[in-house]
């Protein structure tokens, strides 16, 4: 191959260290409005009054809206891509704290910001639920009735259900764990959990509207644009034609960006107003848009004396926040390998999906995915430990290899489990000695890996011209948020047309322009879209051979394109239009028993080992070497998957160690970066990062995604070593320098004061 | 954030004058740093600032006084004073303190004279300044005066200054063969605000402590000297169990306070931990000093 696997810098770097590249930031429409969100203060209240005449007042601002102007417009104003289930500005109820209530509308942002002050709203507080497990009992409601959207067929069942905070409840059987645990040599049970914490894009949310002649156009840092279009369509009950949604460049997504966010409002204030209007959040106020779900998995394993996993139940508790997003198919989704990768007869999973009065959980690179690695690999090395197994040879005398069935019932194919625990276990030395260290700094090891099920089925649709002088262009909806796509979908079409990569243009999606995608999402666009793109350059290759026949030149005839358009055409003029779409195979798993022979068309492996050094004074944790392999099946771009690697396993020691939204009485108490801390420059480990020699032969040339991969083993690497150097086992993210002093002192009968 | 009005004076007094010792939505702002974070979250909303750029340059100055001191005036930035040659030579311990202070783009911008007055405990300045015995002058409408540095804090974000007084510079006394550290504990990202601060200073004499200065930060309200461990460690040889003690005497005195960082009774460990540390590191800089 010529181009695909070449080792290319990203197409528009060079632009955006330049600052020449487009963000939705930088977009000022004649007669914009900005608009300034007016937040709830109350977790969970039932709304008695909204004053807005003092901010109506001000001078300079042009109007206040509140969810009762909304409703006007929009009779049922309720959006979502799971479930219609919020509100674009709150009606009759707030469930979480800073939903938003009402928006000013003003020419100059700081009016509106000032004018948001002099807005008061009265609650009747209601009692609220924050707990995940509580909220599994129904004494607190956040929603009288479940809303399903009907996108999804899996969720359709759930419609009218009421009386629950249980938004999904997904199911899956696979032999009789029951009778295999009564069998069981030993049986080993623990209860893990995860923090609520979020994405963070250094480019917070941003959406303008602009209002046209029964249309409107959107311009939006968002990570699915047909999507949007479609939504906003719905809610207009327009057809999709109407909408146009425009993406630029996004400063990072992981999942905050999916779906809608503030499409609906923007939509909604510019047609009332009938202006252009923008809204722009600050760092501080993504707290209260989307966040990561905090996670309890209960998880029990029977294991026979030789050392074999026989039977695994899993129950996983979804802390879902106030409103669905896409929580229910995070906690569907990700159920499928709850069990994680190993190969276990009896299988029984639970996984719900929990309404509470939070900030809304929504998918945060990896899909849920982390938070089950994090509990299902910690037990791993709690079951060796206890049978006193090496936990590599444990791991690898239960590892799930291809051409067996996973717990779903799917036959593996293509996921190289095994491959990556050895780059991971080879890197490590696992066999060598190792100093563990003296006095009060003690040293330890610790592995994990993880896989996930790429979400299915999903569509992407691709387009490529060849213009007449044979400069070529990508038209697709996949969105570069930073990954690379473009320049991975640049060398896939460039490997079909036998064309330098660089010489492509891929036009950024513009609904108008750019054909129906998904989404970017779950690490589904370079093994969808690329098939797409592949597809859609061989169509435009055997467009321009049937081109040159027509022009009269022979089979099999090398003429370059140009030549072939002035020979056909008469002079520099026509084009040809290669397109495709993909859509994988899939069957929906059964209701009951989550059984089918096809849930997914790819498995992402990733595994991570790490090497830690303790205080045992302070707990301080120093994660000494941080080695991160994974499966992308044959990489399209070397270099940038593995920056896709090393950029997760950074994002995922964040949520290991410092990250955290911290709660009291429903309100967030760090709202900002210098209380809610993200990794800096001086907590980045020496980093080693692997792709092994592997192959997806469904994919674009043997490719696959590689997103989330990098998160999968961080976190339960980073326990398993702790463990491992002083002998305490942390239960909960993040594993702070506090609970593992407290775990020490503990241990050693010494326990630390709570206060 | 909403407009407001900016005014520069262009000498000391004047810049006194513009303040406004009734109305606290006036203020002066040196570098901004801390300044422009609060007005961005909302919690400050100045009516006016006064910018005191223009009168910079004749109170930006780093010298050694006539008394063998070292004079910093309140305008030089955290960086003229980490790449200051005197600085480095007299005092290495707040050359060494002022490189994990923040990060360049800060230590280019903000001044001494704001960090010393924005009275937030988590600074690093501060702690370190009040070990080496440095005292403030402050600028005011009847004239000025001279304040020992651990006397400026009178609670969390709370200063002993009047709102129409600036601080004009730090005096920091010779070393004189003092040995002195600093130590700054984070619990979550290395760049985060400490959760503890220990700074200590004293005299070795036939390998015995004398006149120890120790003084934590950040865990409690304010910058707070120990006495209690000072008086622990007066005349003790350095050892484990005498450091063990005064860890204790501070941990028994310390009014710390418990938030995002960790506990109280988590940072109390810390201080035990770090008190120890930073008197070892006094000895280790100190010795590693006298070889130079």
């Amino acid at each position: 191959m010529k181009q695909v696997g070449r080792d290319i810098p990203r197409l528009e770097v060079r632009a955006k260290v330049t600052g020449r590249a487009d963000y939705t930031h930088h977009l000022r429409l004649p007669g914009m409005l900005y608009g300034k969100v007016f937040r709830s203060t109350v977790p969970h209240g039932r709304i008695l009054s909204i004053d807005t005449t003092a901010a109506q007042a001000l001078a300079g601002v042009h109007r206040v809206i509140t969810g009762e102007d909304i409703r006007k417009l929009i009779p049922e104003p309720y959006y979502g891509p799971a479930f219609h289930d919020q509100p674009i500005l709150a009606l009759d109820k707030v469930r979480h704290v800073g939903e938003p209530v009402a928006v000013v509308l003003a020419s100059d942002p700081h009016i509106a910001e000032q004018a948001v002050q002099l807005i008061a709203a009265e609650y009747e507080e209601l009692p609220a639920v924050y707990d995940e497990l509580e909220a599994m009992q129904p004494d607190i409601l956040v929603h009288d009735v479940l809303k399903p959207a009907g996108t999804f067929a899996d969720l359709k069942h759930l419609k009218g259900r009421g009386g629950t905070n249980i938004a999904l409840d997904y199911h899956l059987r696979r032999g009789d764990a029951d009778k295999a645990f009564a069998g069981a040599d030993h049986v080993i049970e623990h209860t893990f959990k995860t923090q609520q914490c979020l994405h963070l894009p250094f480019e917070p949310f941003v959406s303008v509207a602009e209002p046209g002649d029964k249309s409107l156009t959107i311009y939006t840092a968002n990570q699915s644009p047909s999507f949007v279009r479609i939504e906003i369509a719905r809610l207009f009950g327009w057809p999709e034609n109407r909408v146009r949604v425009k993406v630029a460049y996004l400063g990072g997504g992981f999942g905050a960006k999916l779906y809608i966010k503030l499409e609906a409002l923007v939509a909604a204030l510019a047609m009332i107003v009938r202006r252009p209007v923008k809204i722009a959040l600050t760092m501080e106020e993504q707290f209260y848009m989307i966040t990561k779900h905090a996670t309890t998995f209960r998880i029990k394993s029977g294991v026979s004396k030789d050392g074999r996993v026989v039977a695994r139940a899993c129950e996983v508790f979804w802390n879902g926040g106030a409103y669905a997003d896409i929580g229910p198919r995070v906690a569907q989704k990700s159920g499928f390998t709850a069990a994680g990768p190993y190969d276990i007869e009896h299988v029984s999973i639970d996984s719900y999906e929990i309404y509470t009065n939070r900030t809304p959980a929504g998918a945060l690179r990896g899909f849920g995915v982390p938070q089950l690695v994090w509990a299902y690999e910690c037990h791993t090395d709690l079951i060796a430990r206890e049978l006193g197994i090496d936990p590599v040879a444990f791991r690898r005398k239960n590892l799930l290899r291809n051409g067996r069935p996973q717990a779903t019932g799917t036959v593996l194919q293509d996921a190289a489990i095994a491959q990556v625990l050895d780059a991971v276990v080879a890197r490590m030395g696992w066999n060598a000695p190792f100093d563990r260290g003296s006095g009060t700094m003690r040293r330890g090891r610790g592995i994990a890996i993880g896989f996930k099920a790429v979400i299915s089925p999903t569509t992407s649709v691709a387009m490529v011209n060849i213009s007449a002088d044979g400069s070529t262009t990508i038209y697709c909806s996949t969105v570069d948020v930073g990954q690379g796509s473009g320049t991975a979908f640049a060398l896939i079409a460039a490997e079909v047309l036998d064309i330098e990569a660089e010489a492509i243009r891929v036009v950024n999606p513009d609904t108008d322009i750019t054909p129906y995608d998904m989404g970017t999402l779950g690490s589904r666009s370079l093994f969808h879209m690329g098939n797409a793109v592949r597809l859609a350059a061989e169509d435009a290759r055997g467009k321009l051979r049937a081109l040159a026949a027509e022009a009269g030149l022979p089979e099999g005839t090398n003429y370059p394109p140009a030549e072939i358009f002035k020979k056909r055409y008469g002079m520099q003029a026509g084009n040809v239009i290669g397109t495709a779409s993909y859509v994988p195979t899939y069957n929906a798993p059964d209701a009951k028993t989550g059984q089918s022979d096809n849930v997914t068309p790819f498995w992402m492996v990733g595994g991570s080992g790490v090497e830690v050094e303790v205080d045992t004074e302070t707990g301080k944790v120093r994660v000494l070497r941080l080695i991160n392999a994974a499966d992308c099946g044959k990489p399209i771009n070397p270099g940038v998957a593995r920056t896709q690697l090393s950029g997760a396993a950074i994002m995922q020691l964040g949520f290991t160690l410092s990250e955290a939204m911290q709660l009291d009485g429903g309100q967030v108490t760090n709202a900002s970066l210098a209380d809610y801390k993200i990794p800096g420059i001086g907590d980045i480990p020496p980093m080693e990062n692997e792709l092994v020699d592997a192959e997806q032969h469904s994919g674009p040339f043997g490719a696959k995604g590689l997103g989330e991969s990098g998160t999968f083993g961080v976190s339960p690497a980073i326990a398993n070593a702790i463990h491992d150097a002083v002998g305490v086992r942390i239960m909960e993210l993040p594993i702070t320098a506090e609970a593992v002093l407290r775990a020490l002192r503990a241990n050693a009968g010494r326990p630390l004061d709570d206060e | 954030m909403i407009p407001f009005e900016m005014v520069e004076p262009t000498s000391l007094a004047e810049a006194v004058a513009m303040l406004d010792p009734q109305d606290p939505t006036v203020r002066a702002v040196a570098g901004g740093t801390a300044l422009m974070l609060m007005m961005k979250a909302g919690v400050f909303q100045p009516t006016r600032l006064i910018c005191l750029h223009k009168i910079e340059t004749e109170h930006a100055r780093i010298a050694v006084t006539g008394g063998d001191e070292l004079r910093i005036g309140a305008m030089a930035t955290l960086s003229d004073v980490e790449k200051d040659a005197n600085v480095a030579s007299r005092l290495p311990v707040l050359t060494r303190a002022l490189r994990t202070l923040s990060n360049p783009r800060v230590r280019n911008v903000a001044r001494v004279g704001g960090a010393l007055a924005h009275g937030d405990p988590h600074m690093d300045l501060p702690p370190v300044l009040a070990a080496l015995g440095a005292r403030v002058a402050i600028a005011g409408p009847a004239g000025s005066r001279e304040l020992p540095l651990e006397r400026l804090y009178a609670g969390y974000y709370e200063t002993v200054l009047e709102k129409n007084e600036l601080i004009t510079a730090v005096t920091v006394p010779a070393l004189d063969g003092r040995r002195a550290a600093y130590m700054k504990v984070t619990s979550r990202s290395a760049d985060d605000w400490p959760a503890l601060g220990v700074a200590v200073s004293f005299a070795l004499v036939d390998g015995a402590i004398r006149d120890p200065i120790i003084v934590v930060s950040a865990a409690t309200e304010k910058v707070t000297r120990m006495t209690a461990a000072e008086d622990v460690l007066q005349g003790a040889m350095p050892d484990d169990t005498a450091l063990a003690r005064a860890g204790e005497a501070a941990a028994a005195a310390a009014s710390i306070l418990a938030d995002a960082h960790g506990s109280a009774s988590y940072k109390r460990e810390l201080l035990r931990v770090y008190l120890r540390r930073a008197v070892r590191q006094a000895l280790v800089d100190g010795a590693a000093q006298v070889r130079q």
